[in-house]
């Protein structure tokens, strides 16, 4: 083609004429898509082409277009076209890798938008052919890794994990992806967490990384053996692990921040209160200013680092500096799409730094503590479907971390103190703390709280039974770990006994709705046999004796609550039905409780008439329980101190699915091949070649 | 010169590396020492014959070699040629001077008994009220004349003929010299008191069999030495001319050339030393009193000193016999360095040095460096080889000398520091060119190491094993990843250890790192508000620090060698101070042979316990890609979540409810949540309520009284916690607790705190200790370590198990007899009792020390308290001349409240009169030895800023703190006074209520 036609072409381009002329990579992308060898009147074809400016979307729309039978006809050319591409990637010649880079991804969007209902192995044969597949994508892979791993541009890297991204959230559901099965013979995990280890690409692909291998991670992960799988679970380079962890951190950090920032936007000085109050009886309420959206990309990450690689618990309590300072974007990511949950990372400038930043002002914080307040975040409000996926994944989260050993060493370590400003909902009932004078306490304790504060704040209608179930293992565990290891907790029980109870209360109030949905015995039982293991443990883990009295007298004071949910489980426990054994279960478990409650209650009488007293205060009752102990007798109950294990299969799989889908959906949106517009790109590579 | 001596040709001539280990003071390639064993006599006569023959060549090649190993000094290839030539020369010198000594030293012996009976009254008497230091004055004259004198005379003959002479010789030397010793009759004194029976004794029984030999050989010395005597005759005088000429013409050196001549001239003197070192059945010297003082005889007036003149050659002996005997030690050795104005001394100090034990050196290191930079030239080159030889034996010589160095530099003018010689020297060492000599002789893996950094990298195990040293602090990623890489793809991701360079001076480096990194952590917590900040970031700050552990870095205040492998993060505590940041680490070490040749220990991961899902349990990871490639038919699951996590921490909190895996598990063990309806089944467990209150308030009372904790006051939980317990805690937590070798330490990091007038207060407190215990006297008081880094930054080893008497206050809210009632039991307990005992003999010894030292700022914050009832006092920022500025506080002799009376059962209690009396018992052993104290603090003097020796009469009040002048009744008397006055000191109250209110110290 003339010098002068493209010419032409570009200027009717920039002038904005309403019917784009062709341009000239558009007329070979014709040619290609013709049913003759582009090579054969031009043997520089595929040279020329890797040269010019790649025009996405008319090569997706053209893939798109060609209907099944031209497909037979033109597969050698696409096939032809692949070849090129991963050949391109070799080019030393950096603008041909990006052109090439950029074709590729386009190639794979194009014939799987088009081919949608096609099956996997058909995209293959019409992206490289059956019988050469395997090379090529084994060349693809070689070359993408050693372009990640290599020391060249960092636009390149970046366009190479786009393009990874693109390939692996290109079906709907990842595992029925099945180009993934080249992705998981020729592993690109080694350079992924060679990126992570590196504190400069960390800073600049780190997100990427992450996110793609926690995708990675889930494909297949139920059917087949996943080397990505295996490989997380063995990595304990720390550099590594800490790298990912600092990815996770930074992300979860920004997306507090962000929070924070809108909270206080909406809570900035007495005027905006006011018109915000006016406003918020006209517009829904808060929530909806306040929503900042989840990521999930980044909380499967974590998920998936917790539960599959115990090394990675040391990394929760790695501590770094809080990086609450704004950050300013970097000028190598000039357009960034504005949802947090693009691929696109938060600036990271701020893990660039290897040195901790001398702010006095910065409060030291780790992976755990940022994640408590994120779950504090997240937590808050559960109507939304993301909202609610993210919570229960954070608690699952969670659950991981309470099961295990090393992570409940360093929860409980006296020597490691924090304040943790878990946010919390404004309601009605009770004031929000503006000034938060929380105690430097161990970790656990913030855990408690949020276990507490979750508790207290969703008994709704649309009952969350799963998360409280969840929420109520976790402190389960926590307790048999302080049982068993004799931790004397500095923890104000109280709060969470009264949390308890009140939760009862909810549940015996909206019995007939929620049995209509919900196992309510099973949360009952879980929740009684917590308060069996203050009973009868106590001994083992309360910090003092005056909170085993106080114990009692939480129980004698709340023993209404106690008293109905028997009568109501023996209701139920006696008719025939499907709740039969279930509710007869928590008669059981009901038993020490019962006990406690017709024990003192009669005394604390006997006491207020002898002493002619109508109301008895706290220490009074204290008194009665301290002198009355002697006399009552408890059952010793089994299996107080065990707990079912987690584990993902196959409860949890199908939650696990739908997220990755989401997520995956998410990550496609948002993949953006044109960040690197094509002008950083020359600017960049102009001065190299 | 000097430098020859340190630093010997490797293929030097056999008589040198015959006689190198066991001679300390030869100090030039001349006056090698004989080797041990004395030589058959005829071999003698032989050598004599060709000596004589010789003579001429000797005082030829003599003259050369001189002039040679001057002009040459360090440059080993030469001298090597030169040893070379002077061979056979030196075998006969050496050979023909055994028996000689012989005799001499049966002289000494004979002359000694005498001195030591009959010396000591008057000596009593001549010491009283005369300066010693006067007589220094006239030492260095007395020495050159003795030398120039020696070529003139036939001394020898003298000497050798037999007793008579010389006993004439020290019989007029005598009076003399009973005022020469004056300066040092305290010591002496009670030197020759301790050591006279057993020196009687050996003396007497060695007597018979020396007299024997003497008498043997008399004859043939006579002749050995006349036939010696014309080669001593030329080699003087060819040689004095010249020397004379380049002593005028070369000032500095002079000193070093007077020391040679005094060599070359008869070689006696040295040949004595030298056989002395040689031989350790030698009949030990020792109330060389009499020898001590040709030092010190200096003194007085011209008369005597002229009169002295003529007695010169038996002078020069004693001179040196004093440094020949045993009584010599360090601490005599550095005074003398200190004092002595005569180079030729200060060289063969200089050399003396290398016959002490590294350990009593050491102790003295301080002095040596400060005199080094501060005092002229000939100190600093008798100092310098010493101190180069032994920063090549090791590297913690090495860095113990630059930090000093640079601290005491620091308070020179900045133009005259950069060129200083502690600069040069600092930086010589710093840059690593003080590798052991045994880069061309010894075989150390350090120094092997440049020739394998480029062993491949990647090759994790065998790296690990074969350049131990490679593991620098740098060690940048975890050695752990590289050898469980799957496979080699994987290895790229761990990005190989980074393979030094090959200058990078690697020796000093990792524990330089090590150093930087904790004194980086110090200055970045002074930046923090709150303690709470400051505790977190130190703790984060130290996880990471822990990431390039094990490393061959070591603790400098431990006494044995290791490398450091962790260091427990959490444990970390930030210590009270205003504006500093000070903090405590624990460190877990291990153990080892040596720790610059010993193998640094691999790294185990932080959570060792949890092995992860292992590759077996994925049994399709080894399939190969091929195997896979065909078929994208799915695989069976082989993900079991249960059985993945094969190693089960928590095993027995687990359960699997029946519904998930009835058919596969029998549930023999298995516990069930839902156990309770089972329970109907099962006979019921019934407990009574009263038994789990009763148990938990028992399990909490049985715990050991610990503190609370206290945000602002972090280190008071960690401080009481008993240290064995701590120890057994750190060790359960630590991945390398396992391990036989494993040791917990733990260090005060300080960082913009000038240490080193606590360095200076160590050293005393050391000696005072030395002291009283080598008198018996049950003082107790707790020196503890420290390490000057840099003139504010350093180091200090914790007092274990003690927590301060404000936070046993403050914590406690009782009163201190009551805290010891509550702690150690009833007050007629043995428990209590022995606590009391501590108490009163570690309060005797503060108290003394802090008369002495003048030791201010005394308030609760920096007494503490340990676990047996010592109290420690700390923090020693202002002693001696310094003081707190404020308002005159403190005006009192020591601290001494009601309070402490009161834990010693009151003022008219019998521990209150023992530790009166153990008051003026140890002030009366501390006046006999003071002047080992003296010369701690005087050399320190020099040449500093330290406001401790504000104004001029630091060290004269300090000496006049001594009393030499009180009868032992007058002492008792101050004694009491010091005590009452203390007492009833209301300043005392005054500034501990000025702490509480501006310091809030209780």
């Amino acid at each position: 083609m003339s010098q002068v036609e493209k010419k032409t072409g570009l200027l009717r381009r920039t002038s904005s004429s309403k019917k784009p002329l062709k341009e000239k990579v558009v007329l070979m992308y014709d040619e290609i898509f013709a049913k003759e060898d582009p090579a054969k009147n031009n043997p520089r074809f595929w040279d020329e082409l890797f040269l010019m400016k790649v025009n996405l979307e008319y090569l997706e729309t053209k893939l798109e277009t060609v209907d099944g039978e031209e497909v037979q006809k033109i597969q050698d050319n696409i096939n032809s076209l692949f070849h090129h591409c991963v050949q391109a990637l070799g080019e030393e010649h950096q603008i041909k890798v990006v052109n090439a880079l950029q074709t590729l991804c386009a190639l794979f969007r194009g014939v799987h938008q088009k081919n949608k209902s096609a099956s996997g192995f058909d995209i293959i044969n019409m992206l490289m052919g059956f019988d050469k597949a395997e090379q090529r994508m084994k060349d693809l892979m070689e070359r993408l890794d050693s372009l990640l791993c290599g020391e060249g541009s960092e636009s390149l890297k970046s366009l190479c994990l786009k393009l990874l991204l693109c390939l692996v959230t290109v079906t709907d559901n990842i595992s029925q992806n099945t180009i993934l099965e080249y992705v998981m013979i020729n592993s690109i995990f080694e350079a992924i967490l060679q990126i992570l280890s590196d504190v400069s690409s960390r800073g600049q692909h780190g997100y990427d990384a992450v996110v793609l291998l926690a995708l990675l991670v889930n494909y297949r992960k139920y059917e087949s053996v996943n080397p990505y799988i295996v490989k997380l679970s063995i990595v304990d380079d720390e550099p590594t692990l800490d790298g990912m962890g600092m990815v996770v951190h930074h992300a979860l950090t920004e997306y507090n921040r962000q929070y924070k920032d809108k909270e206080e936007e909406n809570q900035g000085g007495f005027f905006s209160t006011l018109t915000s109050m006016v406003g918020s009886m006209f517009i829904a309420d808060a929530d909806e200013k306040l929503s900042v959206q989840t990521n999930e990309a980044i909380l499967l990450a974590l998920y998936e680092a917790v539960h599959l690689n115990r090394n990675f618990i040391t990394v929760l309590a790695q501590s770094h500096p809080e990086m609450d300072i704004p950050t300013t974007p970097t000028t190598l990511t000039p357009t960034t799409p504005t949802t947090p949950l693009g691929t696109t990372p938060p600036s990271l400038d701020m893990m660039n730094n290897p040195e901790l930043p001398l702010d006095p002002n910065l409060q030291t914080s780790n992976l755990l503590i940022t994640f408590l307040k994120y779950a504090s975040i997240v937590m808050q409000d559960t109507k939304d479907e993301h909202r609610l996926n993210s919570a229960r994944l954070c608690l699952i989260i969670l659950t991981c971390i309470a099961e295990d050993q090393y992570a409940d060493a360093f929860l409980h370590d006296d020597n490691m103190n924090f304040r943790v400003n878990l946010h919390r909902m404004p309601m009605r009932h009770r004031k929000k703390a503006v000034d938060k004078n929380i105690p430097s306490r161990p970790l656990v304790c913030a855990v408690l709280d949020l276990m507490v504060e979750f508790i207290v704040t969703h008994m709704m209608k649309d009952f969350p039974m799963d998360l409280y179930l969840r929420c109520v293992q976790i402190i389960h565990k926590l307790l048999c770990y302080q049982k068993k290891c004799r931790i004397r907790l500095h923890y104000t029980w109280r709060e969470l006994w009264s949390a308890l109870i009140n939760l009862l209360k909810f549940l015996l109030s909206n019995e007939t709705t929620l049995l209509s949905k919900h196992n309510i015995f099973h949360l009952a039982l879980l929740v009684v046999n917590l308060f069996n293991m203050f009973i009868t443990y106590g001994d083992t883990f309360l910090p003092t004796s005056n909170s085993y009295d106080e114990l009692y007298y939480e129980i004698v004071r709340m023993h209404q609550v106690f008293d109905n949910l028997y009568c109501m489980v023996l209701r139920v426990s006696t008719n025939t039905g499907q709740w039969k054994e279930p509710a007869s279960k928590v008669t059981h478990a009901l038993v020490n409780v019962r006990a406690i409650v017709n024990h003192f209650n009669p005394k604390i009488e006997s006491y207020a008439s002898v002493n002619h007293i109508s109301q008895l205060s706290e220490e009074q009752v204290l008194e009665v329980v301290r002198s009355n102990y002697d006399t009552l007798t408890l059952k010793l109950q089994d299996g107080l101190d065990q707990f079912e294990r987690y584990s993902e299969q196959p409860k949890e799989a199908a939650f696990f699915k739908e997220l990755v889908r989401s997520i995956s959906l998410n990550v496609r949106k948002n993949v953006s091949l044109n960040t690197l517009s094509q002008g950083v790109l020359l600017k960049e590579f102009s001065t190299i070649s | 010169m000097e430098d020859s001596e340190p630093e010997p040709p490797p293929s030097a001539s056999s008589s040198h590396s015959l006689s190198l280990p066991s001679t300390p003071s030869s100090s030039s390639s001349s006056g090698d020492p004989p080797s041990a064993v004395p030589p058959p006599l005829g071999v003698i006569r032989e050598a004599l014959g060709e000596l004589v023959i010789n003579a001429e060549v000797a005082q030829r090649a003599c003259r050369e070699v001189l002039q040679q190993v001057k002009l040459n000094q360090g440059e080993e290839p030469q001298q090597m040629k030169l040893s070379k030539g002077e061979e056979p020369q030196q075998m006969k010198l050496n050979q023909g001077e055994e028996p000689q000594q012989m005799m001499l030293n049966q002289g000494e012996e004979l002359q000694q008994l005498k001195l030591n009976q009959g010396e000591e009254p008057q000596q009593k008497k001549l010491n009283q009220g005369e300066e010693p230091q006067q007589m220094m004055l006239n030492q260095g004259e007395e020495l050159q004349q003795l030398k120039l004198n020696q070529g003139e005379e036939p001394q020898q003959k003298k000497l050798n003929q037999g007793e008579e002479p010389q006993k004439k010789l020290n019989q007029g030397a005598e009076p003399q010299q009973m005022k020469l010793n004056q300066g040092e009759e305290p010591q002496q004194m009670k030197l020759n008191q301790g050591e006279e029976p057993q020196q009687m004794k050996l003396n007497q029984g060695e007597e018979p069999q020396w007299m024997t030999l003497n008498q043997g050989e008399e004859p043939q010395q006579m002749k050995l030495n006349q036939g010696e005597e014309p080669q001593h005759m030329n080699l003087n005088q060819g040689e004095e001319p010249q020397q004379m000429k380049r002593n005028q013409g070369e000032g500095p050196r002079h000193g070093e050339e007077l020391q040679q001549m005094k060599l070359n001239q008869g070689e006696e003197p040295q040949q004595m030393k030298l056989t002395q070192g040689d031989e350790p059945q030698a009949p030990p010297a020792p109330p060389t009193v009499q020898v001590g003082d040709p030092e010190g005889p200096a003194p007085g007036s011209v008369k005597s000193l002229r009169r002295r003149q003529r007695h010169n050659p038996s002078k020069q002996s004693w001179l040196l016999r004093l440094f020949e005997s045993k009584l010599f030690d360090v601490s005599m050795a550095i005074s003398y360095l200190h004092s002595s104005k005569e180079p030729g001394v200060q060289a063969y100090i200089g050399n003396r040095l290398f016959s002490f034990s590294n350990d009593q050196v050491d102790f003295y290191l301080p002095q040596l460096l400060n005199m080094y930079i501060h005092m002229d030239e000939d100190v600093g080159d008798a100092i310098k080889p010493y101190v180069v030889h032994r920063c090549r034996q090791s590297i913690w010589f090495s860095l113990q000398c630059a930090w000093l160095l640079g601290a005491y530099s620091s308070d020179m003018h900045i133009s005259t520091q950069r060129h200083s010689r502690g600069t040069k020297l600092r930086k010589l060492i710093l840059s690593d060119e003080l590798k052991p000599a045994g880069a061309r002789g010894r075989r150390d893996p350090l120094t092997l190491m440049p020739f394998f950094p480029l062993a491949p990298p990647g090759h994790g195990a065998p790296e690990h094993s074969l350049s131990p040293s490679k593991r620098t602090h740098q060690r940048s990623k975890s050695d752990a990843t590289v050898s469980i890489s799957l496979s080699s793809n994987l290895k790229r991701t761990a990005s190989n250890p980074r393979v030094e360079s090959q200058d990078e001076p690697v020796r000093l480096a990792p524990q330089r790192e090590f150093i930087k990194s904790l004194m980086g952590i110090g200055k970045r917590l002074a930046t923090l508000p709150t303690k709470e900040q400051k505790t977190q970031r130190l703790i984060s700050e130290l996880s990471l620090l822990n990431h390039k552990l094990p490393a061959r870095v070591w603790l400098p205040t431990a006494a044995f060698d290791h490398h450091v492998v962790r260091v427990p993060h959490t444990q970390a505590v930030v210590l009270n101070s205003k504006d500093k940041a000070p903090y405590l680490i624990y460190v877990e070490v291990l153990e080892c042979e040596s720790f610059e040749t010993s193998s640094v220990p691999v790294r185990i991961p932080e959570n060792r316990i949890r092995s992860t899902r292992s590759v077996e349990n994925l049994p399709d990871c080894g399939m190969t890609a091929e195997q896979r490639a065909g078929s994208f038919s799915t695989v069976p699951n082989y993900d079991n979540d249960d059985e993945a996590w094969s190693v089960d921490d928590i095993g027995e909190l687990q359960v699997e409810l029946p519904e998930i895996h009835t058919s596969s598990c029998d549930n023999i063990s298995q516990f069930s949540v839902d156990s309770i309806t089972s329970l109907e089944s099962k006979e019921p467990v019934f407990i009574a309520a009263g038994d789990i209150r009763r148990r938990l308030s028992e399990q909490l009372a049985v715990a050991p009284t610990t503190f609370k904790r206290d945000p602002e006051d972090p280190s008071a939980v960690a401080l009481k916690e008993p240290w064995e317990e701590k120890v057994r805690r750190i060790r359960e937590g630590s991945p390398y607790g396992h391990l036989p070798t494993w040791r917990l330490l733990s260090v005060i990091v300080k960082c913009g705190d000038d240490l080193r007038q606590e360095l200076l207060a160590y050293q005393v407190l050391q000696q005072l200790k030395c002291i009283w215990q080598q008198e018996r006297v049950p003082l107790w008081i707790q020196p503890y370590k420290i390490l000057v880094l840099s003139s504010d930054s350093g180091m200090i080893e914790p007092v274990m198990n003690a927590v301060s008497l404000h936070q046993v206050k403050k914590q406690s809210q009782l009163s201190l007899l009551d805290y010891f009632l509550q702690e150690h039991g009833a007050p007629t307990t043995e428990k209590y009792l022995s606590a009391q005992r501590n108490f009163v003999q570690s309060c005797a010894g503060y108290s003394l020390i802090c008369y002495l030292l003048q030791v201010k700022d005394r308030h609760n914050g920096n007494i503490l308290l340990d676990a047996d009832g010592h109290i420690i006092h700390i923090d020693f920022g202002f002693i001696l001349s310094s003081s707190p500025k404020n308002l005159g506080f403190e005006t009192s002799a020591f601290k001494l409240t009601n309070e402490f009376v009161d834990v010693m059962g009151g003022p008219d209690g019998d521990m209150f009169n023992y530790y009166r009396m153990l008051m003026l018992q140890g002030l009366i052993a501390a006046r006999k030895h003071m002047d080992r104290v003296l010369q701690i603090v005087e050399i320190m003097q020099q040449g500093t800023q330290l406001p401790c020796f504000h104004g001029s009469s630091t060290l004269r009040g300090l000496k006049e703190r001594f009393h030499m002048s009180l009868t032992e009744e007058q002492l008792q008397l101050l004694v009491d006074q010091l005590v009452d006055g203390s007492m009833r000191s209301i300043t005392t109250k005054l500034y501990d209520g000025f702490q509480y209110l501006t310091n809030g110290i209780m």
